[in-house]
């Protein structure tokens, strides 16, 4: 066999083997799929590592563009901000797979000519290994050795897999003081009792696991460590599980920030999380915006929102998302609040609304809950064995008790089954690519030069945003990390600028805004006027005086 | 021109170290009252030291002293300078890592320079008088001392050889491009005279709104708004270099605050001028936050600004004024108030209330991020010039007259005329850059002496653990009750309430070992025998806190006859131990 046959045959494998992925991707197979892009496309790819984990893993960057991608507007995907969310991950590499699968067509050609996206498919990458471990259950934090209940010992409670069965669910102790019952449609659901209605619970209900350490807290201090979308500065939450000893504590959040605080050239943000500003937009309040350390977002920057999750919505077609808040020191926040740009977050996935199938008998719920609705979905979709009955079982914490472990398994509320992965991916990598024309440009129009007496000659031009996203967030012009728009006339040899300034910096312009400028120059021959920015990119016009 | 400084730098101290090396002997010295007589390492404290210089000195102390002084690099400023530590304690007695420590620093910013030889001067001081100062031994048999004279070596240095104000720069060295132009420090002050100084700037003008004084020709004073002026006053030494129609916008002495990097209650440049990227994204203030948390028995630290004599506690952050609650206030309180009467001229302050707010600054990680009672002390005050209090009169003219009488003219650089690109001709004149809010030599080293003081008082007080008395009763069936009293005799507690409030660190541990140990308890009330019961692992009792001058006392119930022994373990109480 010819290398030439082998190196093909080689390919074809690694090809056959991308299409063949029907599973979520574990840290191994992950880095295998990104190094198998920039083997693939090395004019449109390059990936490094960004940094190290605290458990040893590469925080990988893929930049997807061509030329000096740096000095190109830029789009940043990035995934993994939870590590319980493996379909965050999935969406980073799976639209990097997508979009580079395209450059054989005109459109994604022209596309990356003009916009680069760095993508971060997983920030949380010692987390998210849980979710392929002999044990499973929902974890967020690195590596870091953390003291989460700060008593002086790390790592000295955390879970328990009681009933063997790998999995982290959960346990219900029979107690004339619990706070939850059954849920009146579906009894293998607990909800909690309505004190105010007059309903009585009859369960204790804790997470799956023994009170190792005797402080009469469950689970308190398991193995794990910092949360990547805890570890943030904005509303850093200090000294609250998971959130660090400090904001940026960690060293794939420094990374990160470290480079992304030189990348000028973001105007977008797109993280993969629980947060989502996509199915709803943040509304404007007047009151978070009027205090010091502003807490809501300014409303021009509002009004873009509404836009870009229109366009998630149509792109995406999923309805009745869950409501989510921001916790504080997450990501979504950061992106705005502290690194000045256009930020969204969607979970990519959400267990739809059901219906009652009455074909069953069922009937609609007489109370909301998210597990209920997810077994009724589940069962639809001839999903099982998602759910662990509930069993008695000895446990040492509570001797003369009837204890029973069962429950809803470990992430299948926000994981979808894989084979609807590839139409999510489908579906959010078409958002970022219709996202890209919304891209802001700057141009110079309608210049008009008038002779005045003795070789002065006014110049009139509008500085204009070609591109429906404003130049930059209104909240990013206060921001010395987010570059405004810089006007230059370079005036040479005989020529002074009289009237007007030679270099003037502009603040943000709106989605197809404009602003005018003019100035007044003696001299002769041409002079040019140069305007632009890192997210706008750079127009000049020449003038002849 | 640099490097000639240098070079003449070099040939001073050559010099210097000859004439030391020459010093009296012990017979021909009489001990001054307070002051080390005939001290191993010679060093005079009236003038400053250049990273270089305060390098010579951190070394020649360690090399002296290698039983109460090690020294340590806690790592590298930007432009890769050594960030020194001394750290300071009786090495015989004890493990200084588990002594109570005190934390003191200098220089955060790079004008604000003299807190690095009032630090130095602590360390000078505590090595020089142990030999013969009783209060010096006992206080470094029980306490240590972490000196970091600059954690700003990078512009301190840039202070001193650059041409700056007495105001420049600020910041550290890291290029920022403030004004968003994407040309980074391309419009900085310019040493128009090339004196290494910058100075101020003024222009004969018939709307000017000054004049010169008539009592001091140097000195000038704003007009009365009836009255006419004969200048206008320009600014600082400058032109624009850009051609952006400012001056000195985007220079190297304002790039950042350090000062406004540290991890609690941090907030962007755009809400707290001065912020960098996010807390300790300064390598500097990384390199102090790592030592910081690698020493858990730091139990108070100050933290040495200039000027205008004062000393500080937060918070900086308005919003964290629920975070300093009356028992903290209380100890804080006790402390400063004592600094008043030992630094005259310097008032007990409030940064946000009596300053300004500011967001993540260092005395508020220290407190608010890891519970240590920490100062400020804005050091050096106009009262020193003749120990009455200065006014904001504008008829004040007290710099001048000190200038004029003590310093003989040296402090200020006479106006000279210079021909500006942009401005025409002008004059060029003021203050030089080590006068104002740098101390004079002469005051140098009592005004450092007395900040020491007022240091070695906050670390005195520190927590101070023993236990004090262990009292048995028998219970019968061989049951013996034990009660262990635990006293702290200083004003500080084991944990601030800032600390007991997030659990910053771990609870005391008293443990009694050689027993067998049948239940363990907190005696909360011995009179009334109220107790709280530590289910398990009685041996060792866990306690919240010791609070200041007071007590804790704990309880086993074991079962057995032989000795043992009671140890206090707390990170920033240190240990104690007694056997019975």
């Amino acid at each position: 066999m010819s290398k030439r046959t082998t190196a093909f045959l080689f390919c074809a494998l690694l090809v056959s083997l991308a299409q063949a992925q029907n599973n979520y991707s574990n840290f191994a197979a992950q880095s295998n799929r990104i190094n198998v892009l920039a083997k693939n496309y090395p004019q449109f790819v390059k990936v490094r590592s960004l940094a190290k984990t605290a458990g040893g893993k590469e925080i990988w960057q893929i930049t997807i563009g061509t030329g000096n991608v740096d000095s190109k507007p830029a789009i940043l995907v990035v995934g993994g901000v939870e590590g319980n969310l493996p379909l965050s991950t999935e969406l980073a590499i799976g639209f990097a797979e997508n979009i580079l699968q395209g450059t054989n067509t005109d459109s994604i050609k022209t596309l990356l000519n003009k916009t680069t996206f760095y993508v971060f498919p997983n920030m949380s990458p010692d987390a998210m290994e849980q979710y392929f471990a002999a044990l499973q259950y929902e974890r967020q934090g690195n590596a870091t050795v953390t003291d989460e209940d700060r008593d002086g010992n790390s790592n000295e409670d955390g879970y328990d897999d009681l009933d063997g069965n790998k999995k982290i669910t959960w346990m219900r102790i029979e107690s004339p003081v619990g706070e939850y019952k059954t849920h009146p449609n579906d009894p293998r659901v607990l909800i909690k009792a309505d004190i105010s209605k007059g309903e009585k619970g009859k369960y204790i209900v804790v997470a799956e696991g023994i009170d190792n350490d005797k402080d009469n807290l469950f689970n308190e201090d398991g193995e794990g460590g910092v949360s990547f979308n805890k570890n943030l500065s904005y509303k850093h939450p200090s000294f609250t599980p998971g959130s660090g000893e400090f904001p940026v504590s960690e060293n794939e959040t420094r990374a990160l920030l470290d480079y992304l605080y030189e990348r000028y050239n973001v105007y977008a943000v797109i993280s993969f999380s629980s947060n989502n500003n996509l199915s709803t937009a943040y509304t404007f309040n007047p009151a978070a915006v009027a205090q010091t350390i502003i807490t809501g977002w300014l409303q021009p920057d509002t009004k873009v929102n509404s836009m870009v999750a229109d366009l998630y919505s149509k792109t995406v077609n999923m309805k009745d998302a869950p409501a989510a808040n921001a916790g504080g020191g997450d990501f979504l926040s950061w992106a705005y609040y502290h690194y000045g740009r256009f930020s969204f977050s969607t979970p990519g996935w959400w267990v739809p609304k059901t219906k009652p199938d009455t074909a069953k008998n069922e009937k609609a719920f007489t109370v909301e809950d998210a597990t209920a609705n997810y077994l009724r979905w589940a069962s639809q979709q001839g999903i099982s064995n998602t759910f662990t009955d509930w069993k008695a079982i000895q446990h040492p914490d509570f001797p003369n008790q009837k204890v029973e472990v069962g429950g809803v398994d470990p992430f299948v509320l926000t994981t979808p089954p894989y084979s609807l992965v590839p139409d999510l991916v489908k579906k959010h990598s078409s958002f970022l690519v219709k996202l890209a024309t919304y891209q802001p440009e700057i141009d110079l129009v309608n210049l008009k030069t008038e002779k005045l007496a003795g070789g002065l000659t006014r110049i009139t031009v509008d500085v204009i945003n070609k591109g429906a996203l404003a130049s930059h967030s209104k909240l990013g012009e206060r921001s010395y990390w987010v570059k405004r728009i810089n006007v230059k006339v370079n005036a040479m040899g005989n020529q002074s600028v009289i009237s007007g300034k030679k270099i003037q910096l502009l603040n943000a312009l709106d989605g197809y805004g404009s602003q005018q400028l003019s100035w007044l120059i003696k001299g002769s021959g041409k002079v040019s006027i140069e305007a632009g920015s890192p997210t706008t990119g750079t127009k000049t016009v020449d003038v002849t005086l | 021109m640099k490097f000639h400084i240098k070079q003449i730098a070099a040939t001073v101290v050559l010099a210097a170290t000859t004439l030391f090396a020459t010093a009296q002997n012990a017979d021909q010295i009489f001990k001054a009252a307070g002051s080390p007589a005939n001290p191993k390492v010679a060093i005079s404290w009236n003038h400053y030291n250049d990273h270089a210089g305060i390098t010579e000195i951190v070394k020649k102390i360690a090399a002296a002293h290698p039983e109460l002084a090690k020294l340590e690099s806690i790592g590298k400023s930007f432009k890769g300078r050594d960030i020194w530590c001394l750290t300071i304690t009786d090495f015989k007695k004890g493990t200084p890592d588990k002594k109570p420590g005190m934390y003191i620093d200098g220089n955060i910013h790079s004008n604000e320079v003299q807190g690095a030889e009032f630090s130095l001067y602590t360390a000078w001081y505590l090595t020089e008088t142990f030999k013969d100062t009783k209060f010096i031994q006992e206080l470094l048999a029980d306490k240590v001392f972490y000196i970091v004279p600059t954690i700003n070596p990078d512009g301190r240095d840039s202070y001193f050889h650059e041409p700056n104000t007495g105001s420049s720069p600020r910041s550290g060295v890291i290029p920022v491009d403030n004004d968003r132009d994407g040309q980074i420090d391309e419009d900085g002050y310019d040493d128009l005279d090339g004196d290494n100084e910058i100075l101020i700037m003024r222009r004969k003008s018939s709307t000017g709104r000054f004049r010169v004084d008539p009592s001091d020709p140097r000195r000038m004073i704003q007009v009365g708004t009836d009255e006419k002026g004969e200048y206008e006053i320009l600014g600082l030494e400058g032109k624009d270099n850009d051609g952006d129609g400012q001056v000195n916008e985007d220079g190297y002495t304002f790039e950042y605050d350090p000062n406004r990097d540290w991890g609690w209650g941090w907030q962007p440049n755009y809400i707290q001028n001065g912020a960098y990227k996010y807390p300790f994204s300064l390598p500097e203030n990384r390199a102090v936050m790592e030592f910081v948390m690698k020493h858990p028995n730091i139990a108070g630290a100050q933290s040495y600004h200039n000027a205008g004599g004062m000393i500080l506690r937060g918070p900086g952050d308005p919003t964290d004024l629920v975070t300093y609650n009356a028992q903290d206030v209380q100890v804080y309180d006790a402390i400063a108030k004592k600094g008043e009467e030992l630094i005259p001229g310097y008032k007990y302050l409030v940064v946000y209330k009596d300053l300004y707010s500011a967001y993540g600054g260092e005395l508020d990680w220290f407190y608010g991020g890891r519970g240590i009672y920490t100062y400020s002390n804005e050091l050096w005050t106009p009262y020193l010039f003749f120990n009455k209090d200065a006014t904001r009169d504008p008829q004040d003219n007290s710099s001048f007259q000190f200038d004029r009488y003590l310093l003989f003219k040296d402090a200020f650089v006479d106006w000279h005329e210079y021909d500006h690109p942009q401005y025409g001709k002008i004059e060029i004149g003021g203050f030089k850059k080590n006068f104002g809010r740098a101390h004079p030599g002469f005051l140098l080293e009592s005004d450092a002496h007395r900040n020491m003081s007022f240091t070695i008082y906050h670390s005195f007080h520190t927590p101070k653990l023993t236990v004090d008395t262990i009292v048995e009763k028998d219970l019968g069936d061989g049951l013996k009750e034990v009660t262990a009293v635990i006293t702290n005799s200083r004003i500080m507690p084991t944990h601030s309430s800032q600390d007991l409030k997030y659990k910053i660190e771990r609870p005391d541990y008293i443990t009694i070992s050689g027993a067998k140990v049948v239940a363990g308890m907190v005696v909360e009330n011995a009179d009334l025998n109220i107790t709280s019961e530590q289910k398990t692992n009685p041996e060792t009792i866990s306690v919240n806190n010791i609070p200041g001058l007071s007590t804790v006392k704990v309880r086993w119930i074991i079962q057995s006859s032989g000795k043992y022994t009671v140890t206090v373990d707390s990170k920033k109480g240190g240990t104690a131990v007694k056997t019975k």
